[in-house]
């Protein structure tokens, strides 16, 4: 069942490597800030992942810390971020 | 070591220090930002993989939490013209030597790392556990053998927050960019969620990992929250009472620290069938100050500007 929880969680890993490459790429803030978004949402799910496969009992408040601190990134560029950054990313000419 | 674990392991490290990169050169700077608050997420990660679950969770707490929103707060109110282009000519000039100094520092680290004596301090910690008052050894340490690091960690946040009080008064008067009706519906919901982590957390750092900075860091997300959804400082919160909530901390550890004197005569020397109740009472008072005192870092200066609504 380790084994198992293990490849599980390395698999949501590879999702984040995905997701990470679409924080890379934008081309807007918001595909930014959602595929970090989904970043978290994936944490969790590994964190509980490991806590199968270790059974350390501070993974779940880790988790926990997690899924409840999901709203605030989001929230702060929602409301003092969000529209005026968002830039293409396009190189920008030096002046 | 598992194979999984090997393959789980590596991929971690690589996106850390892709992440890593891009947090320091990325030329657009919302890029850099977002990269540097996954970096904190794949720390937390990280350090759960190396089996220190309380590091793991200060980092989730303040990583995922105020950081992030301090940075993104912060993009908001830069000048937009001047975005860092400039950095990306340097590479020879700037980023080679810097490089190379940090290349030197990493191995010198880890020599003096290789150096340190083998098992540390578990044996001297475990063996006083009995006096500590407190079933975790992470707790023990921070509010009762080295309580004094503690409280010099406390008075240097305060600190912080008196500087930039001095700075000026608080950012939070500009307006929000967009108008979000559902915001204020969420953050009453999700509020009383964060009030009982926090005390979740607090009560947990007694015989686990925990404590007062990860929950006041919990209670200080809870805040600023509750201030993006539009909430303000209330009048009759504002100059004394948020100066004491501010120094309460600080104060109630100093009391601790000199009230056990007359028992023994020595400085933070708990009477060890006190210490129970005396690190229950400091770690509450720490870690609600922490949390008014992260919550003031957001803010950015004294609040002033005083409308009367929700709190």
């Amino acid at each position: 069942m380790t084994a198992f929880y293990l490849a599980g969680a390395l698999f949501l890993l590879a999702n984040v490597v995905v997701a990470l490459a679409r924080v890379l790429r934008g081309p807007t803030a918001a595909d930014r800030m959602l595929s970090g978004a989904l970043m978290g949402t994936t944490a969790v799910a590994v964190l509980l992942l490991l806590y199968g496969a270790t059974g350390i009992e501070a993974l779940i408040d880790v988790a926990l810390i997690f899924a409840i601190l999901a709203a605030m990134a989001v929230v702060t560029f929602v409301r003092r971020t969000w529209p005026e950054d968002a830039d293409e990313d396009r190189p920008r000419e030096e002046p | 070591m598992h194979p999984v674990e090997m393959l789980f392991d590596a991929l971690l490290l690589l996106s850390m220090v892709v992440l890593a990169w891009q947090g320091v050169h990325a030329r657009n700077l919302f890029r850099a930002v977002v990269s540097f608050m996954m970096f904190g997420l794949l720390t937390a990660v990280a350090w759960v993989r190396l089996e220190a679950p309380d590091i793991a969770l200060a980092e989730a707490a303040l990583g995922a939490g105020l950081t992030g929103a301090l940075l993104l707060a912060t993009l908001g109110r830069l000048d937009q013209g001047g975005r860092a282009t400039r950095l990306r000519t340097t590479f020879m000039r700037f980023s080679l030597p810097w490089m190379a100094l940090g290349l030197a520092g990493t191995t010198l680290l880890l020599a003096v790392t290789l150096a340190l004596p083998a098992p540390g301090l578990d044996e001297a910690v475990l063996r006083a556990m009995p006096a500590a008052g407190v079933d975790s050894p992470v707790t023990a340490v921070l509010l009762n053998f080295r309580a004094w690091d503690t409280l010099l960690e406390i008075a240097v946040m305060l600190l912080a927050v008196v500087a930039l009080w001095s700075l000026g008064q608080d950012v939070l008067a500009s307006t929000p960019r967009l108008p979000a009706p559902a915001l204020p519906a969420l953050v009453r919901l999700l509020f009383p969620l964060f009030l009982l982590s926090t005390f979740y957390l607090l009560w947990r750092g007694g015989h686990g990992p925990g404590g007062a900075f990860p929950a006041g860091a919990l209670l200080a997300a809870g805040l600023v929250l509750a201030l993006l959804a539009g909430a303000r400082v209330p009048e009759r919160m504002t100059g004394a009472p948020l100066r004491c909530a501010l120094a309460a901390g600080l104060l109630a550890f100093l009391m601790v620290a000199v009230g056990v004197m007359a028992d023994r005569g020595v400085f933070f020397a708990y009477p060890p069938q006190h210490a129970p109740i005396l690190i229950a009472m400091v770690e509450i008072a720490a870690g609600l100050s922490i949390g008014v005192m992260l919550t003031a870092l957001f803010l950015g200066g004294e609040p002033t500007d005083v409308e009367g609504g929700p709190s």
